[in-house]
């Protein structure tokens, strides 16, 4: 989403698509085209970003010095309180305690997703079976999985595993039933007539065509994970980022509160634009030679 | 390319892949209506023929050509490759899963030329060979045959709509089939690069002659390509008419006789 958003801001916006062409192929040829046209000029491109930290930070400690108020602490206190987090043994014995337990929730989603989702697209009646089941999932809020999952299953680790399985679960399978559906049956005719086997077929057919649901599905399911942890660790555990951040609450420490926010964040970010975006462009090769 | 064995003529007339009143239904998802498109249709391909088969759109030459690739069930009747029976009776599990025939080698060339788009030209048709338990190897001689070779590392997606049929055809050949199906193959090509691949397929067929069927609503290229044209038409469909095509091979694009039965071909359909 915020990365078709930053491209269509390009400064040299994408010819409009041909009229008919169907919106999803559309906003691809719109990212593909925007991609080179970044890496000409990077600067120009990283104008709007630096802009935008440049508004936010001196918005904010103009408010902050207007106010004057210890509950708005200012740019400087902040940055104090974060250099002391970052230097803490604490932070990192935290941040991995909540990764592992993001980890491990998130690849018991993704097996189940990936498992179900594929069953879906194939099977009518088990997609029947399942539909409901994805609704449901899809709205019931995160905040009442976190509580659910304190009350049934108290402080152990797989108290948040099952969290953050049943919060990024069903946007996964959502998204993997869709790339499913979308396979080319011609592809599948070609694989019958050269009589490739189940393992080509997988490997070579498969695979790469569910790859962009497949990655845009993790996206989506990590995003859902990072703010169904938080409310897991407030309630229920006795570590991790969301039990600082609650203990700094407690103090009513709002520069604590802050760096635990922006730290937490800026790891996130990391994960998700760095290591899945670059994951994706890297397996999507083929895809960029195509726009030369 | 080596020319080993008997020549075509010889093989001529040894049955190579029989239809035998074959039937074949389907629902139409639009009326709703049961449409019968064969009913008790017979046809036969000799060893080392290529037989045309022509027709208005909707004739169900395609469906044809999916009965012998296997792609499709008969309802009723059998189709035997190389005295084998394939399809008998009742309709097996629908849709491409079975696992019957798989001891003919096919090699097929669609409209679109159906490659993976996520692997190299080199390795679509690497799969094709292993998959058919040949030498990967195999795959830089048949691109170069097709004239592929100095892209044989390109993906497919930089190549022409003409290479990248070059590459399906290079494909279907690669894998050393016995029988050759061309599901339209040259249609969705402008007329320069489809008179291009209509050569290129000739020179294929001359240095090794199979037994194919070409479904195509172009009869120039019937007439160019075949040895025997059938004419489809109807509903049930039904061989409208037949021509054999006498010409020896190569044969040039421009020879008025390839015009001549263009001709009497046209004339059938019409």
């Amino acid at each position: 989403m915020t990365r078709h958003t930053a491209v269509r801001a390009d400064p040299a916006p994408a010819t409009p698509s041909p009229a008919g062409t169907p919106s999803v192929p559309a906003a691809s040829v719109r990212v593909r085209r925007g991609r080179p046209a970044r890496a000409r000029n990077p600067v120009r491109a990283a104008l709007p970003v630096a802009a935008f930290f440049a508004v936010l930070v001196g918005g904010w400690q103009a408010v902050a010095a207007r106010s004057d108020n210890v509950l708005v602490p200012d740019v400087p206190a902040v940055w104090t309180a974060l250099s002391d987090t970052v230097t803490q043994p604490l932070f990192y014995d935290s941040l991995g305690a909540t990764l592992l337990r993001v980890g491990l929730g998130f690849a018991l989603a993704f097996v189940t997703a990936v498992v179900v989702g594929i069953a879906m697209g194939r099977v009518e009646f088990v997609r029947r079976f399942f539909e409901p089941a994805v609704l449901i999932g899809l709205t019931v809020p995160g905040l009442v999985w976190a509580l659910l999952c304190v009350i049934w299953f108290g402080v152990s680790l797989t108290n948040p595993v099952v969290a953050v399985a049943l919060s990024a679960a069903p946007a996964l399978t959502l998204s993997i039933y869709q790339g499913t559906r979308a396979l080319d049956s011609e592809l599948h005719e070609m694989a019958y007539v050269y009589r490739f086997s189940l393992v080509t077929k997988l490997r070579f057919l498969w695979l790469p065509s569910l790859l962009p649901a497949l990655l845009s599905g993790a996206r989506l399911g990590l995003s859902l994970s990072w703010k169904v942890i938080v409310l897991v660790e407030m309630f229920g555990m006795s570590s991790g980022v969301g039990y600082e951040l609650n203990n700094q609450f407690a103090a009513q420490n709002v520069a604590g509160v802050l760096s635990w926010t922006l730290l937490f964040a800026l790891v996130m970010a990391v994960l998700e634009y760095g290591v899945l975006q670059g994951l994706e462009r890297r397996l999507g090769r083929w895809r960029k030679a195509a726009s030369i | 390319m080596t020319t080993n064995g008997a020549p075509a003529e010889d093989a001529g007339q040894r049955p190579y892949a029989v239809l035998d009143g074959v039937g074949k239904e389907f629902f139409s998802a639009r009326t709703g209506e049961r449409e019968t498109v064969f009913d008790g249709f017979s046809l036969t391909l000799h060893h080392g023929e290529l037989v045309a088969v022509v027709g208005a759109s909707g004739t169900g030459k395609t469906t044809l050509l999916h009965l012998v690739a296997g792609l499709e069930h008969a309802d009723t009747g059998r189709i035997t490759l190389d005295d084998e029976t394939r399809t008998d009776g009742p309709p097996g599990p629908a849709g491409p899963s079975g696992t019957e025939g798989t001891g003919h080698r096919l090699g097929v060339v669609f409209q679109q030329p159906r490659l993976l788009d996520w692997l190299s030209v080199r390795r679509n048709v690497e799969l094709a060979l292993t998959s058919a338990g040949l030498d990967p190897a195999g795959a830089s001689q048949a691109l170069a045959d097709v004239g592929l070779a100095q892209y044989a590392d390109r993906y497919p997606s930089v190549l022409s709509g003409g290479q990248r049929q070059r590459a399906a055809v290079a494909r279907a050949f690669a894998v050393q089939p016995e029988l050759v199906l061309l599901d339209e193959p040259f249609s969705a090509l402008d007329q320069l690069t489809a008179r291009r691949l209509r050569l290129l397929l000739q020179d294929l067929w001359t240095a090794r002659p199979r037994t194919g069927l070409l479904v195509t609503h172009n009869p120039l290229e019937a007439a160019f390509l075949a040895d025997r044209v059938i004419v489809l038409d109807g509903r049930p469909a039904r061989v409208h008419a037949e021509f054999a095509i006498g010409l020896p091979r190569p044969r040039a694009p421009e020879d008025p006789r390839v015009f001549d039965h263009q001709t009497e071909i046209l004339a059938a359909l019409g």
